[in-house]
């Protein structure tokens, strides 16, 4: 039951907010929904940190043919910093959202994802991972146009026909497996690959096609287009809610389809993800050293960090996966952070393009600093999490005898700094302007959005500094992953 | 049979294709559309087409061949599909016509000289 909670919280926050009809209570529940989110969470990777895996079965009905939702600890692990991504988003937007958006429904709609998002990450066959995707995108398709400003609606639009088509992937990918296996409950497809005797090549096309749609949902080379053209449209707010939640879900899925089934035909595919993520790697992080606008470049450093996630999960060692879990965990929290920070340059300047931006740090140093930690974070600098991410991924390159990968990698951090450091001195650094000093106003009441951001600083450094029981985790989490059958076994209760 | 259902949803994906790579935005919606069923219909297909078989099998009748039986589920599938492109179909034609309100245009090069 306690699997049940997590997706149970935001649909009923959604009902509670179509029957309300005070904004103040709406909105002073969306928080405290988020807050019980977060708590549910917390109690969940305790309890599951105790007994490894949990299992519910909708209905009653027995593994392979109800509907299963699935909690291992790499489930727990995301749900938790989902969770906690989504309460600084929600304490954020009280304050960064305007009026307008608002009594339409913005916290309906947040809401709407977070069920999508935590569906997904504990669903335990492939049509129920599918039908989570599209309650997720559904909300994200709203958050996206929402307002209706004529850059957005043009972002929109790029957004949703790209996503539609790898929702098309992805769904004709489950009806021809569905055809070769005749099930769809991920444990029981991993049980049949394993126990057939043919090969797993069979099934190539089928997962060719998931391949695909996981790749545009997590947004790697070569199918990363939709995500910078989309995400500096919508408000600041709504870009750092996608930016630490959407992708990271493409991400999990890979990761999950690649542990359960793809590593079967490990001669295949290990050098194809290993490609695709190094690619992502190099691509994301130099289109991003030639973009002028703020949440432009963080938007090309999601597809370079996707890429480290990925080809930590190419290097499928326990070292490896263990890396690209921590790296997710931290990779969703900063980059939140970052684009909060950007949304409160962009709400006090009015303007992200980075040549008009300048001075902030004499205006702010408050928001300077959670810049300062976030950014640097990013470009894996210590004592931040970002340098224990970086740190485990190339140790895990390197052990596992990816030399040129590890050093690409390290490369590739060189330029996160690079654009970093571009962003801190044209930002916050440099004096402000003659062209801004105009319309230099008094800093808006920022309490909230500040809290907001200093707990995700805190968190930022905290993971860096006391990195060691976390990762301890991951690796917990990263042997379950590299033994499929406690997996299965547990799902389908087969006891030996 | 089967292999008249899989030429047609080769076609429809040649269709589908085809429009979504238009500038109008509005054929690419209608791509969309198109690609949307065909895709529906390969659920159906590789769940098999029989005609006549049986979807369930009557409580205390242990024994029925195999061969008798067609398997539910696709449909079942299909039909959760084909509701949440409904949801989907219904949104992006309404942002379609909220772009053409704001930018009145539906040419997609337009979008990019926009944007």
């Amino acid at each position: 039951m306690e699997v049940l909670a997590p997706i149970l919280i935001p649909i009923t926050y959604i009902a509670l907010a179509l029957v309300l009809r005070s904004k103040m209570l709406k909105q002073t529940l969306a928080v405290i929904f988020s807050v019980l989110n977060f708590l549910v969470a917390l109690y969940l990777i305790v309890l599951v940190g105790r007994e490894h895996i949990i299992v519910s079965n909708i209905g009653s009905w027995p593994a392979p043919y109800g509907i299963t939702l699935v909690a291992d600890r790499f489930s727990a692990l995301m749900l938790l910093v989902s969770s906690i991504v989504f309460l600084a988003t929600t304490i954020y937007s009280v304050e960064a959202i305007d009026a307008k958006r608002k009594e339409n429904g913005y916290f309906l709609i947040t809401y709407g994802i977070l069920a999508g998002v935590n569906g997904s990450f504990m669903a335990g066959d492939l049509f129920n991972l599918y039908v989570w995707f599209e309650v997720m995108l559904m909300g994200s398709f709203i958050l996206v146009s929402f307002g209706g400003e004529k850059l957005q609606l043009a972002g929109a639009i790029k957004y949703l026909i790209l996503n539609l088509i790898s929702s098309f992937f992805f769904l004709a990918g489950i009806g021809i497996l569905y055809g070769k296996m005749g099930t769809l409950n991920m444990a029981d497809i991993s049980i049949k690959i394993t126990q057939s005797a043919e090969s797993l090549s069979a099934l190539n096309p089928a997962l060719v096609l998931f391949i695909v749609g996981f790749t545009i949902k997590a947004a790697m080379f070569p199918f990363f287009f939709w995500l910078p053209a989309s995400y500096h449209t919508p408000p600041p707010a709504v870009s750092a809610l996608f930016a630490g939640l959407l992708t990271k879900v493409g991400v999990y899925a890979l990761i999950r389809l690649y542990t359960l089934f793809l590593f079967q035909e490990d001669s295949f595919w290990n050098p194809l993800i290993m490609v695709l993520g190094v690619l992502s790697m190099v691509v994301g992080v130099l289109t991003a050293t030639s973009q002028t606008d703020f949440r432009k470049i963080l938007s090309f450093h999601i597809i370079s960090q996707v890429g480290y996630m990925v080809t930590g999960l190419a290097f499928f060692t326990v070292g490896g996966l263990a890396a690209a879990m921590f790296f997710l965990a931290y990779h969703m929290i900063t980059k939140t952070n970052i684009f909060l920070v950007a949304g409160w340059v962009h709400r006090q300047t009015g303007t992200l393009e980075i040549k008009e931006l300048g001075g902030i740090l004499k205006q702010s140093p408050a928001w300077a600093a959670v810049f300062f930690i976030s950014a640097f974070s990013l470009a894996g600098m210590p004592p931040f999490s970002g340098f224990a991410a970086k740190f485990l991924i190339i140790k895990s390159g390197v052990l596992s005898g990816h030399l040129f990968v590890a050093m690409v990698a390290l490369f590739v951090g060189l330029f996160t700094l690079f654009s970093m450091v571009k962003i801190w001195i044209e930002v916050f650094w440099k004096p402000s302007p003659a062209l801004s000093n105009a319309n230099e106003k008094a800093i808006l009441p920022d309490k909230l959005m500040l809290g907001a951001s200093v707990f995700l600083a805190i968190l930022i450094v905290a993971m860096g500094l006391f990195a060691a029981p976390v990762v301890e985790f991951c690796n917990g989490a990263a042997e379950d992953l590299l033994n499929p059958e406690k997996y299965y076994s547990f799902i389908l209760g087969i006891t030996k | 049979m089967e292999l008249i259902i899989a030429i047609f949803i080769g076609l429809l994906y040649a269709c589908g294709v085809y429009l979504v790579l238009r500038r109008s935005i509005i054929k690419v919606i209608l791509g969309i559309f198109v690609l949307s069923n065909a895709t529906n219909l390969i659920i159906f297909l590789a769940g098999g087409v029989k005609r006549n078989g049986k979807g369930f099998i009557p409580e205390g009748s242990e024994t029925i061949d195999p061969s008798l039986i067609s398997d539910p589920l696709p449909q079942a599938l299909i039909l959760t599909a084909v509701v949440i492109s409904l949801g989907i179909a219904a949104y992006i034609l309404a942002l379609k016509f909220r772009y053409f309100e704001v930018t009145g245009t539906h040419d997609l090069d337009q979008m990019k000289n926009n944007a």
